[in-house]
């Protein structure tokens, strides 16, 4: 549950990183779309400012240019400068400062743009006033006839002018005399000076400022300068930028693949848990159907065969019993008395075989049942009768022993069909008459209800009496060595002072008004111990009905609100069945029990309707391990795995265990090396009438 | 840098070349809007009085310009400027003779909303065109809209304005080698480059391209008060400077100048040599570069022709 927690966590975690990832890729991507549109508009401009320089060259030196480039030119660089002072990196904050430079260019270029005008307008008059000048003083045959000094002056001033031009400086045509004055009185002459003089005015006059404005063109320093200056502060700021989206896609990543290698260590574990899982299933399910040491039947399959309908439309049960059983196990050993169970299974087996209509059951240590469909009684008795024969003609062999084994055989076909037949058993080590008996239901009944008016009238009175008293039996911390809590046991004390266990009382008591009342009594008594023995806790048992009963849970509940200020803890044993109907109910106890500092405690889990569901559905404290699994961990290796698993499964989800019916020191000790918390039984202690004051404990 | 070298060789083979370039015969347009922007051109709907249409002072079946000297519009005010031919107009570097208008679709918004012209304002211009189903219609067709704005209506006159160019004029053959110019206009060409003209007259539109100032070596004085250049730039620097205008169908363009003070093309040659290039040109010679001027008429725009 905690490990589907944690995967879900990192799932989620994984895939917003990856969502992150690939949203900052985007992101990523359209800056550095936005830095290239950038260098490429600044790039352009430069481009731009590049070709016009070029094209104002070519002009001053060509006389005869097409000068549409320069126009389209021109507009190139407006659009360019459009673009760059557009771009879209420029609507972020954190360029505001290469902004205000790039808003500064505008200032440049303004005024680049109405250079070239100015120069434009100059150009052509001057081109065309020296190419005026050149063919004038080539044409000078009138001055050649009348003034040579003249001419001679008109060639030096062109020479001068020519070179300014090339050179770009004015020194040539500074402070010189570069007017044509002539003497002569011919028309011709005068006119000829007249023409050279207009045109050498003019480009006196206009040479410096179209010499200052193509240096203008030329050289734009604080053009260049701002250039470069936005092309430094952008990669600075940039770089920054870069590197802080470096930082931002390495924590991205990281996390991804955290959570990548996470959500898969998580899964390998959820599997392996799942495996586990399943194996402690499948062994329980075994388990719930075979015995393990006979590998009959065992006795849950026979209740459930028992219960369906559709397996024996009339059955007839038989009771195998051995006869001091105990003797064997007392006298031989627990081992020669397991292998006889084993082989007196298969003698069993052998000699029933052939009535294919039929099942055989190990119903308890020493007692078999077999089920017949259809067969009459008299049948019955006849197989019954043989058998009997059959085993007292058989000698059971074991490690060399020979064993006689007689058995007790009941026989029974009125439902309640295994009660009847126990009933019937019963009867018949009464009797000693026979080996052999038949239920018989009449002087059942007549029997049965004379008991129970008895009991009945026992129960009334003891509770008069104040008889109805909890013994207490020792829970035991193995790891700690000592007692941390009790069970409290219903019993029934007779005038006598006989000692009466619930089996012989309580489901009697059930069927009357008297069950709420011993519940009641139970509850409060052990409360009141409890408060005695404060550094115990006390668990009382309840089952799934008085659970479902509301006049019993409002009853518990306000006998624990009435003692809550007490130091009292008690706890609650849920007695299993298959009574779980509305497990909502059972949710809302356990809350509720909870909030009074309660535990939860699920009793006999490993066997009758444990089930595994309930612990992820229930949030339960502690389960106690079947006494039919604790019992025989010492000799049988499926139940010793069956207890481990169990234990590890309860542990992986913080619930603790108890393991029931410790009864030898090899089983405490065998728990405590596996490191089992809690443990009890017999080895420890029976059922006290008071708790001990000395929790010490010696395993 | 790569760019840079791409741009000098292109010059430096284009200027092994001559200084004026002939009119593209392939041009670039889309007919469907330029055939209904030649009939918002026609329309004098478009003014307030529906008296003036863009024709009535762009005849662009003969020259594209106005023969008045300064054209009338609304109530028969006067305007303040020669009218400049809209033929080829797309290849000027800027429009209206001092270049407040960048590009064709500026242009196209002064005269319409001009007071002494159209005397229109956007408004009224989408009212007078919406309620017009033919031309809703229309403009449905081309432009795939309910309702037409402004911009969709320049859009449209603009396109028609693209489509008026003249090519095939003699001096573009002669240009592209299919034909020789006869002696006298071949001399024509030589004189205008020789005294200097074609500094400023060059280019696809042999000017067009530069801005230029009336009278650099003798003032050119004129009383009234014409729009030019320093009305845009308020430089003192930039009285009397106007756009070159283009040479391209010259014969057909007259009177002369901004001021229309020149009545003839002698007159114009006389009086821009005078004051422009400091020279007095021979009567012998203006009459050479007549003859070449006369070369540069160029054949009608197609779309006249088209419905």
């Amino acid at each position: 549950m905690k490990i589907s927690k944690l995967l879900f966590i990192f799932i989620i975690t994984g895939i917003l990183s990856f969502i992150a990832i690939i949203n900052f890729y985007f992101i990523q991507k359209d800056f550095t779309q936005k830095h290239k549109e950038f260098l490429i508009n600044i790039n352009n401009l430069e481009n731009s400012y590049a070709d016009i320089t070029n094209l104002i060259l070519k002009n001053s030196i060509y006389v005869y240019i097409n000068q549409d480039n320069i126009a389209i030119t021109n507009k190139q660089l407006k659009q360019n400068f459009k673009k760059l002072q557009n771009s879209e990196i420029l609507r972020d904050s954190s360029y505001a400062d290469v902004k205000v430079n790039v808003d500064y260019l505008q200032k440049c270029m303004e005024e680049s743009l109405q250079n070239v005008e100015i120069f434009l307008r100059i150009n052509a008059s001057v081109k065309n006033s020296l190419l005026f000048l050149s063919r004038h003083v080539e044409d000078a045959k009138i001055l050649e006839d009348y003034d040579q000094k003249e001419l001679l002056k008109a060639r030096i001033i062109l020479k001068h002018f020519n070179d300014t031009k090339k050179l770009q400086d004015l020194i040539y045509v500074t402070n010189k005399d570069y007017l044509l004055k002539s003497e002569s009185t011919n028309k011709n002459v005068q006119r000829y000076i007249e023409d050279f003089n207009i045109h050498s005015n003019f480009l006196m006059a206009n040479y410096p400022s179209f010499i200052n404005i193509t240096k203008k063109i030329l050289e734009n320093k604080a053009r260049h300068q701002r250039i470069h200056m936005i092309k430094e502060e952008f990669s600075e700021i940039s770089l920054h930028d870069f590197k802080a989206l470096d930082k931002f896609a390495t924590f991205l990543f990281t996390l991804f693949f955290f959570s990548f290698l996470t959500i898969i260590i998580l899964l390998i574990k959820y599997q392996r848990e799942n495996r586990k899982l399943q194996e402690t299933y499948s062994s329980l399910e075994y388990s719930h159907t075979y015995d393990q040491l006979t590998e009959l039947y065992n006795r849950r399959k026979f209740e459930l065969d028992i219960e369906d309908q559709n397996k024996f439309k009339n059955p007839s049960l038989i009771i195998v019993n051995i006869n001091d059983f105990r003797y064997i196990n007392d006298i031989y050993g627990n081992d020669i008395g397991n292998i006889l169970l084993k082989e007196f299974s298969k003698f069993i087996e052998n000699q029933i075989e052939k009535f294919y209509e039929s099942s055989i059951y190990r119903l308890d240590g020493d007692e078999f049942g077999i089920i017949f469909n259809n067969l009459n009684q008299n049948r019955i008795l006849n197989i019954a009768n043989n058998l009997e024969q059959s085993i007292i003609n058989n000698s059971f062999i074991i490690n060399n022993i020979k064993l006689e084994v007689r058995v007790n055989i009941a026989i029974n076909n009125v439902k309640p069909i295994l009660e009847n037949a126990d009933l019937a058993l019963k009867q018949i080590k009464k009797s000693n008459k026979s080996n052999i008996g038949i239920f018989d239901e009449e002087q059942h009944l007549k029997q049965n209800v004379e008991e129970n008016m008895k009991m009945v009238q026992t129960i009334k009175e003891a509770l008069l009496d104040n008889r109805i008293i909890p013994f207490f039996q020792p829970i035991i911390n193995l790891q700690a060595s000592k007692i941390e809590k009790y069970e409290a046991l219903v019993r029934l004390r007779l005038n006598d002072g006989t000692i009466l266990q619930p089996f012989q009382f309580l489901e009697i008591a059930q069927k009357s008004s008297q069950y709420h009342e011993i519940t009641k009594i139970m509850i409060e008594k052990t409360i009141l111990v409890a408060i005695k023995y404060p550094k115990y806790r006390f668990s009382i048992n309840m089952s799934m009905q008085d659970i479902s009963d509301y006049k019993i849970t409002d009853m518990l509940f306000n006998l624990l609100e009435k003692y809550k200020d007490t130091n009292a803890k008690i706890d609650i044993e849920l007695l299993e069945s298959e009574h779980l109907n509305d497990i909502k109910v059972v949710k809302k106890f356990i809350k509720k029990l909870h909030t009074y500092g309660s535990y939860i405690l699920v009793d006999d889990f490993g066997t009758g309707y444990s089930n595994f569901s309930y612990f992820s559905e229930l949030d339960i404290d502690i389960v106690k391990i079947d006494g039919s699994i604790v019992k025989e961990i010492t000799n049988n290796k499926r139940k010793f795995h069956m207890l481990k698993s169990i234990k590890e499964f309860a542990n992986g989800m913080d619930i603790k265990t108890v393991s029931e019916f410790v009864e030898t020191k090899e089983i405490a000790q065998k728990l405590k090396s596996i490191g089992a918390t809690y443990a009890q039984g017999y080895y420890f202690s029976e059922p006290l009438e008071q708790p001990l004051d000395d929790d010490k404990v010696v395993i | 840098m790569l760019k840079l070298i791409i741009l000098i060789t292109l010059f430096i083979t284009l200027n092994a070349e001559e200084p004026i370039s002939p009119i593209p015969l392939e041009i670039d347009y889309n007919k469907e809007k330029a055939l209904l922007g030649k009939k918002l051109f026609f329309d004098p709907i478009l003014s307030k009085d529906k008296s003036t249409s863009c024709l009535s002072c762009h005849n662009v079946f003969d020259g594209g310009a106005d023969s008045r000297n300064v054209s009338v519009g609304f109530e028969k005010r006067k305007g303040n400027i020669q009218s400049p031919t809209v033929l080829n107009a797309k290849y000027n570097f800027v429009q209206f003779w001092n270049g407040r208008a960048e590009d064709l679709k500026e242009q196209a918004n002064g005269p319409l909303t001009n007071p002494n012209e159209h005397n229109m304002n956007p408004k009224i211009i989408e009212k007078v065109i919406n309620n017009s189903i033919s031309y809703k219609k229309e403009f449905n067709k081309v432009f795939h809209v309910n309702y037409v704005n402004y911009k969709l209506i320049l859009e449209a006159i603009v396109e028609f304005e693209k489509a008026l160019t003249t090519p095939n004029a003699r001096f573009d053959k002669y240009l592209r080698g299919e034909i020789n110019l006869t002696n006298i206009e071949e001399k024509g060409y030589k004189l205008f480059k020789h005294y200097g003209c074609i500094t400023c007259h060059n280019g696809v539109n042999i000017g067009g391209n530069s801005f230029q100032k009336m009278g650099i070596f003798t003032d050119y004085i004129n009383d009234n008060k014409y729009p030019d250049r320093s009305d845009i730039t308020h430089n003192v620097l930039d009285k009397n400077v106007f756009k070159v205008p283009t040479l391209r169908n010259i014969t057909k363009t007259a009177p002369y100048f901004h001021d229309a003070s020149a009545k003839t093309l002698e007159i114009a040659i006389h009086s821009m040599s005078k004051h422009n290039l400091g020279i007095i040109i021979p009567d012998e010679d203006i009459k050479y570069i007549i003859r070449f001027l006369e070369s540069l008429t160029g054949e009608q725009p197609k779309i006249l022709d088209e419905i």
